[in-house]
């Protein structure tokens, strides 16, 4: 059977290894450290979820998520938010950009990526 | 890889963290490493977890710490600033940037990257304080580490200007836009350092401009088609005149 393929977009190397160690033996997982390589990305890989951070070097997360919006193949991948803004931000506010999860760093534990990733793609 | 020409900005250190409080900047700069180093620890106590990861994590959680750690001695050592305990003196800037290279080094191998210093032949002397430079350079070359993100080695460039001489350290990340760039021309502040340099709310940048001021220099950055280069620029002595 396929592994669902996931694109994790976080500009801090090591968090996003660790990511990968969790999720490679059940996902196809790639990685990407800003929002201008992802858009080059997502044509090749064609993603089923992505996992977002939002402060990204070069093109932010929102200017990411406006750029997926706005095209009918890539506006409806849900997208799994994992910032250290979460407390900031609300779901709700995030839904319109595709967002579904919206995951704290300084709080989650490892295992919620799984977790996230399994209700996101049932 | 050649360079476009540069575009040349002093950091105005008396704007950089305007309406971003002190306190707030730090929170903000130490939340991204404890966050890190909270799931890796959380990684390790997986039953899974084989024998070399367990050592990678185990060396990334130190070095992390580290690089945390750096930035609360900053912190001290700006607050300190005032009485005067830092000594200038003479000094041979290469052999800083010299021991800068080897003390990153493990860092920037854990990253599978390099750091060099690009040769100089003729002998130089910088009025300077030996550990606020490398405190300065240390900070850019973490900088460099966090914002490179292709292959290319980063650089450390030492050159005269004048009675000037300038240390430069040149990372291969994604450009600063000319509107950025503009920003840190007329000085960064918090909000806008974290447009411009994601995760960062530029109190790493204010600390070091605070650096360079006690010794009578400056820190600035060249913005490049491909990357930046974060520079002090600090008095050369006088002494090797006399020789």
């Amino acid at each position: 059977m396929k592994k669902p393929r996931v694109l994790i977009i976080e500009d801090d190397i090591w968090l996003a290894e660790n990511y990968s160690r969790l999720l490679s033996s059940k996902y196809q997982v790639s990685h990407c450290t800003n929002g201008y390589v992802a858009i080059d990305l997502f044509d090749s890989l064609r993603p089923d979820v992505v996992i977002l951070d939002v402060l990204l070097t070069g093109a932010s997360a929102f200017t990411l998520l406006h750029e997926l919006q706005s095209y009918s193949d890539t506006g409806n991948i849900p997208i799994i938010m994992c910032t250290n803004l979460a407390d900031d931000m609300k779901i709700p506010d995030l839904e319109s950009y595709g967002v579904v999860k919206l995951l704290n760093k300084a709080t989650m534990i490892p295992s919620d990526i799984l977790t996230a990733l399994k209700s996101v793609l049932k | 890889m050649s360079a476009a020409r540069g575009e040349h900005g002093f950091l105005d250190d008396s704007r950089l963290l305007g309406g971003l409080p002190s306190v707030v900047a730090a929170a903000h700069e130490m939340k991204s490493p404890l966050a890190l180093i909270r799931q890796l620890s959380m990684t390790l106590e997986s039953e899974e977890i084989s024998n070399y990861d367990r050592a990678r994590i185990l060396q990334q959680i130190s070095l992390t710490s580290e690089k945390a750690l750096r930035l609360t001695s900053d912190l001290t050592r700006s607050a300190n600033l005032a009485g005067a305990m830092f000594k200038l003196e003479p000094i041979n800037p290469y052999q800083v940037c010299e021991d800068i290279v080897k003390e990153m080094q493990p860092l920037y191998q854990a990253y599978g990257r390099k750091l060099y210093l690009l040769n100089r032949k003729s002998p130089l002397l910088m009025v300077a304080n030996r550990d606020l430079l490398r405190r300065i350079l240390t900070n850019f070359s973490d900088n460099a580490l966090h914002y490179t993100d292709s292959d290319l080695p980063i650089e450390i460039k030492i050159h005269a200007r004048g009675n000037m001489i300038r240390l430069g350290v040149r990372d291969y990340g994604p450009s600063l836009t000319k509107g950025l760039t503009h920003e840190v021309r007329s000085g960064l502040n918090g909000a806008n350092q974290l447009n411009a340099r994601p995760q960062s709310s530029g109190l790493g940048l204010f600390i070091v401009s605070q650096f360079a001021e006690f010794m009578n220099g400056k820190i600035g950055c060249v913005r490049h088609r491909n990357g930046t280069t974060f520079y002090v620029d600090l008095h050369a002595s006088r002494q090797l005149n006399l020789l």
